[in-house]
C-alpha cells in the first residue's frame, strides 16, 4: 500500500471515530450515576443504572412533550406531503415560468431567518389566541415540510420517464390515475425519502419551538434543552439520556430510508 | 374536453396557496411589527416608523452581532467545503466500494442528530472538569482547560461542532458527485502522468464547480441556522462573543427587554439581506 | 383493424412549425413506415396519431371516424415505445395485462388472451419478474406483448429497436414481420433506420424537414428515387453525386463527358448513380471515365473502391477478388439504364 493511501486511511478512520466515540460515550453517559459520570479521569468501567432514563422517561412535561413532538410533527410532515409531493409533480411534469418561480419559492423559503419568522409568528399567534398550541406550531412548520417536501420530490418525479406516463396514457388511464398508479409508486423510495428528511427537519426543530411555546406546546429538543436548568447543578447524566432519546427518532429514520433507498441503488435501473 | 385538464391546478395550486400566505402574512408582519414601539408588556404601540432602525445602527451590541455573524457565516462555511472536499477526496481516493458505503452512513449520522442534541454532546465533552476531550489536558498539566469561556475558544467550539454536523454530511454529497462524473477524463490525466493530487487539483474539483458553488450556498443558507448550537452551547457568551444576530434578536425581544419591535426591526434586516442576496447569487448560479 | 388517415395534419410550437399539411391515408392492414433522419417531424406525426400530441390543425381519422380529441386510451391504439416504457413496479405479467384491466375485460378474458400472447414471444418464463431484471430485447418483447393483447386498430412503433444491440435488432424486426403476418393489423412504424423500412414497409413515407419528401414501395422508392434527398438517403453504400450541364444530348463537365440517358433540355442537372452500377472496364471503352484509384475498401462480400477524375470523386463497389493498387488508373463505366437525373435547381427527378 502506498504511503498517501495510508495516510488517508488514517484521516478517514479519525473522522469515522470522531462521529462514533461521541455518540457512543453518550450512551454510556446516559447509564453512569453522576457518581461515576462527573470524574476528572473519564470513566470506561462502570455499573450501568436506568436511573437517568427513568427520571427522564418519569416526567411529565417529557411524556407530554413526546406527544407534542409526535403530534406536530406527523402533522406538519402529512401535510406537508399531502400538499406538496402533488405539487412537485406538476412542477417536474409541466415546464414553464409559472412552475419554474414556484420551484424556486419553495426553496427561497429556506433563505428566511428562523428568527424572522419567529417574531412575526409569535405576535400573531398570541392575537388570534393560538400561542402555545399545537395547531399553531403545525401550522408554521407546514412552511419547512411544504417546501422541503417539494424541493426533494421534484427530482423524483423528474426521474420518472416520461414515456411510462405516456404508455400509461395509452392505456386509458387519465391525469389523476397516472399520477397515483403509475407515476406515484415508481418515485415512493424516493419520495418516502423526503417525507422522512422533512420529519427530521421538524423534529429537530428548536428555535420557532421555544418561541412559539411555552408550557402546553412544548416539544421534546426545548424540554431537553431546558434540562439543562434543572436546579443549580446541571444534571449531565439526565442530559445524556435526554440526548440519547430525542436523537433516537431522526437515527431510525436514517436506517429506514437508508434500506430503502439502497434496495433502490443496488437493483440496477435499465430504464433510462 | 378532455378529462383531467384541472390537475396541474388541483395540484400545485393549494400548495402554492399555502405557502404565499405563510410567506407573505408573517413577512409583512414583520415589517409592520418594525415599524411601532410594540413590547411584550404593553399591549398598545404607537408607529414610530423608522426609529427603530436608526437605533439599530447606533446599537454596538447590533453591530457586534453582524460582525459576529459574518465571522461566523465566514468561518462554519469554508471549514465545511474544506472538510467535505478533503475527506471526499480521501474516501474517493483510498475507500473500498464497501467501505466508502460504511463511511457515508456514519457521516450522514452527525447532521441528522437535533442540533441540541449535537451541542449537548460536545459541550459535555469540553466540559473543563469532567469533559473526555480535555481529559487528556487535566492528565498531563492538571489545568482546567475552558474553551468555551475565551471569547475565540467559543467561537472555535461551536463552529467546530457546526463543521462535525455537516462537513462530514458534505464529504459523502461531494463524493456521490465525483463518483457520478465521467472516468474517461481522470483516467486521461492518469495517463498523462498527473499525481493524485494533481487529478483533483485540475480535473475533478474544477468539473464539479457548478455543484461545489451550489453546496457552498447550501451552507452559507444554513449556517444561518445556528441559534440553536450558541443558545446550548454559549448563549452568546463569554460576554457577547458568540452573539450572532438571531441569538442577539431572540435575547431583544424575549430574554431582556421584550422589545419586539426593535426586535422585528433586526428580522427584517436579516431577511431582506438574506433573501436578496440568495436570490441574486442562486438566480445567477442557475441560469 | 381500421383506416387512418391525415387530412392537413399542422403542429406547432409556440410560433414554431414542425409539421405542414401532411397528408397520408394508411389503409386496413397496411403496414406503414416513417423513414427520416431524425428531427424530420416523424415520431411528431407518430404521437399525432397516438394522441400523445397536440394536433394544432387538420384533421385526424381512425377506421372512419375523427379523434383529434379522443384520449390516447380511446382511439383503438397501441403503442411501443423507444425506451420500452414498462411499469417498472409491476411484474411483467402485471405489465402485460395492466390495460386490459383498466377497460374492464374479465378475469378469463384476459387469461384467455394472455396465453398466445405471451406464447408468441416467449415469455413464459419472465411473467413473474420485474422489468429491470429483463435484458432490452426481452423488455422490448414484453413491450410488443402489452401492445399485441389490447387487440388494437392500429398498432404505432416509435423506434422499437434503436435502443438494441445489432444483432438483437435483426432479430426482433424478423419477429415483428412475422408479427405483422399473423395478425395483419394496420401499423404505423417510425424508424431511422432504413433497412428496418426495407424490410418491413408494406410502403414507406420518407419524410424531411416535416415534408414527405416521397412515399412508395420499397422497390419504389429505391429504384425511382424522387428526389436527390431521397436518392442520397436510401442505400447503402449511398448513391454518387455529379454536377453536370446538359446539352446536345451530352452530361458533361470538366472532367466527365456522357450520353444522356434520355433527351434533355439544357441547363444544369444532378446525376446520381449508385456504386453498384459501376463497372471497371478495359482500357478503350467509349463514354467511360478516366480515374485514379484513392482507397481501397475491403468490406468481405465486396470491395468499395474510391476514385478520383478531376475534381470529382465516387465510389465504385467491385468484386472482392479484385486486385487494384492505389494511384492506379481504371476507367469506369456507369450503367446507362441505373443513371437518376435531377434539376440541379428543384432536386426533382427529371425523365421516367
Amino acid at each position: 500500500m502506498k504511503l498517501s493511501t495510508l495516510l488517508l486511511r488514517i484521516v478517514l478512520a479519525c473522522a469515522a471515530l470522531m462521529v462514533l466515540l461521541p455518540l457512543l460515550w453518550t450512551l454510556l453517559n446516559a447509564f453512569k450515576t453522576n457518581a461515576d459520570l462527573l470524574v476528572n479521569t473519564p470513566k470506561l468501567i462502570f455499573t450501568p443504572v436506568w436511573d437517568n432514563m427513568q427520571y427522564v422517561l418519569g416526567r411529565r412535561s417529557v411524556a407530554r412533550a413526546l406527544t407534542n413532538s409526535l403530534v406536530i410533527c406527523s402533522s406538519a410532515v402529512a401535510m406537508g406531503a399531502l400538499l406538496g409531493v402533488p405539487a412537485a409533480y406538476v412542477i417536474a411534469r409541466v415546464k414553464n415560468r409559472l412552475t419554474r418561480e414556484a420551484q424556486f419559492f419553495a426553496l427561497s423559503l429556506r433563505f428566511l431567518p428562523p428568527v424572522a419568522v419567529a417574531i412575526p409568528m409569535m405576535v400573531i399567534w398570541l392575537g388570534l389566541g393560538f400561542y402555545d398550541t399545537r395547531f399553531a406550531l403545525i401550522v408554521t412548520y407546514m412552511t419547512i415540510t411544504i417546501s422541503i417536501t417539494v424541493w426533494l420530490s421534484i427530482p423524483a418525479f423528474e426521474r420518472v420517464p416520461i414515456a411510462v406516463e405516456e404508455a400509461a396514457r395509452v392505456d386509458r388511464l387519465g391525469p389523476y390515475a397516472t399520477f397515483f398508479r403509475v407515476a406515484l409508486p415508481i418515485a415512493r423510495p424516493q419520495i418516502l425519502a423526503a417525507i422522512a428528511f422533512s420529519f427530521i427537519l421538524v423534529w429537530n426543530e428548536f428555535l420557532l419551538a421555544m418561541m412559539l411555546s411555552t408550557s402546553k406546546a412544548r416539544t421534546l429538543p426545548v424540554v431537553a434543552s431546558e434540562m439543562s436548568q434543572l436546579g443549580m447543578n446541571v444534571p449531565w447524566g439526565v442530559l445524556n439520556a435526554a440526548v440519547v432519546l430525542l436523537s433516537l427518532p431522526p437515527l431510525i429514520l436514517l436506517a429506514v430510508a437508508g434500506a430503502g433507498m439502497n434496495s433502490v441503488f443496488s437493483r440496477k435501473s435499465t430504464q433510462d | 374536453m378532455r378529462v383531467g385538464r384541472s390537475l396541474p391546478y388541483v395540484f400545485l395550486g393549494p400548495a402554492l396557496l399555502v405557502l404565499v400566505i405563510l410567506a407573505a402574512v408573517p413577512t409583512l408582519y414583520a415589517v409592520n411589527l418594525s415599524l411601532q414601539n410594540r413590547t411584550l408588556s404593553a399591549p398598545q404601540a404607537e408607529y414610530v416608523w423608522l426609529a427603530n432602525y436608526l437605533k439599530l445602527f447606533s446599537d454596538d451590541r447590533f453591530l457586534n452581532a453582524l460582525w459576529v455573524s459574518l465571522k461566523w457565516e465566514v468561518l462554519t462555511v469554508s471549514a465545511t467545503m474544506a472538510v467535505g472536499i478533503g475527506l471526499a477526496i480521501a474516501m474517493f481516493e483510498a475507500a473500498t466500494r464497501r467501505w466508502r458505503m460504511i463511511l457515508s452512513v456514519l457521516f450522514i449520522i452527525p447532521v441528522l442528530l437535533p442540533r441540541v442534541c449535537a451541542a449537548f454532546v460536545w459541550k459535555f465533552s469540553f466540559h473543563p472538569l469532567y469533559g473526555a476531550v480535555t481529559w487528556p489536558v487535566r492528565a498531563l498539566t492538571g489545568q482546567t482547560p475552558d474553551v468555551l469561556a475565551h471569547p475565540w475558544g467559543a467561537m472555535l467550539t461551536v463552529a467546530f461542532v457546526d463543521v462535525w454536523q455537516w462537513g462530514l454530511f458534505f464529504a459523502v454529497i461531494i463524493l456521490k458527485l465525483m463518483e457520478a462524473l465521467p472516468p474517461q477524463p481522470i483516467e486521461a490525466a492518469r495517463i498523462d502522468k498527473a499525481k493524485g493530487w494533481e487529478i483533483h487539483r485540475f480535473v475533478t474539483l474544477p468539473m464539479l464547480k457548478l455543484p461545489l458553488i451550489s453546496l457552498l450556498l447550501v451552507k452559507a443558507i444554513e449556517s444561518l441556522r445556528s441559534f440553536d448550537l450558541v443558545y446550548v452551547m454559549t448563549r452568546g457568551g463569554p460576554g457577547v462573543s458568540t452573539e450572532t444576530l438571531d441569538m442577539y434578536a431572540y435575547s431583544q425581544g424575549f430574554i431582556e427587554a421584550g422589545n419586539i419591535s426593535y426586535a422585528s426591526s433586526m428580522a427584517v434586516i436579516m431577511m431582506v439581506l438574506t433573501v436578496i442576496l440568495f436570490t441574486s447569487i442562486w438566480k445567477r448560479l442557475n441560469k | 383493424m381500421a383506416t387512418v388517415e391525415c387530412r392537413n395534419l399542422c403542429k406547432s410550437y409556440g410560433s414554431h412549425e414542425v409539421i405542414r399539411n401532411f397528408n397520408l391515408s394508411i389503409s386496413d392492414h397496411e403496414f406503414i413506415v416513417f423513414l427520416g433522419p431524425s428531427g424530420c417531424g416523424k415520431s411528431t406525426i407518430l404521437r399525432m396519431v397516438a394522441g400523445l400530441e397536440e394536433i394544432t390543425g387538420g384533421d385526424l381519422f381512425i377506421g372512419g371516424a375523427r379523434v383529434n380529441d379522443r384520449d390516447p386510451g380511446d382511439r383503438g391504439i397501441a403503442m411501443v415505445f423507444q425506451n420500452y416504457a414498462l411499469y417498472p413496479h409491476m411484474s411483467v405479467r402485471e405489465n402485460i395485462t395492466f390495460a386490459l384491466e383498466r377497460a374492464g375485460t374479465s378475469r378469463d378474458e384476459i387469461r384467455r388472451r394472455l396465453d398466445p400472447v405471451v406464447e408468441t414471444l416467449g415469455l413464459d418464463i419472465y411473467l413473474g419478474r420485474k422489468p429491470t431484471e429483463l435484458s432490452g430485447g426481452q423488455q422490448q418483447r414484453v413491450a410488443i406483448a402489452r401492445a399485441m393483447i389490447k387487440t388494437p386498430e392500429v398498432f404505432l412503433f416509435d423506434e422499437p429497436l434503436s435502443n438494441l444491440d445489432a444483432k438483437l435488432r435483426g432479430h426482433l424486426r424478423v419477429e415483428i414481420a412475422r408479427l405483422h403476418r399473423a395478425l395483419n393489423t394496420t401499423s404505423v412504424y417510425v424508424t431511422h433506420d432504413q433497412l428496418e423500412a426495407m424490410t418491413l414497409a408494406d410502403r414507406i413515407v420518407l419524410m424531411n424537414q416535416g415534408r414527405i419528401e416521397q412515399m412508395g414501395t420499397p422497390e419504389e422508392i429505391y429504384s425511382r428515387p424522387a428526389t436527390v434527398f431521397t436518392a442520397g438517403f436510401i442505400g447503402t453504400p449511398s448513391m454518387n453525386f455529379f454536377s453536370l450541364d446538359a446539352g446536345e444530348g451530352r452530361l458533361r463537365n470538366a472532367d466527365i463527358d456522357l450520353a444522356a440517358p434520355f433527351p434533355l433540355r439544357a441547363g444544369k442537372v444532378t446525376l446520381g448513380i449508385r456504386p453498384g452500377a459501376i463497372r471497371l472496364v478495359p482500357e478503350g471503352t467509349p463514354d467511360a471515365i478516366a480515374a485514379t484509384v484513392e482507397r481501397d475498401e475491403f468490406h468481405g462480400d465486396m470491395r468499395l473502391i474510391s476514385l478520383n477524375a478531376g475534381a470529382e470523386s465516387f465510389m465504385v463497389s467491385v468484386p472482392a477478388a479484385t486486385r487494384l493498387s492505389e494511384g492506379e488508373r481504371v476507367l469506369a463505366h456507369l450503367d446507362p439504364a441505373s443513371l437518376h437525373v435531377f434539376d440541379a435547381e428543384s432536386g426533382q427527378r427529371l425523365g421516367d
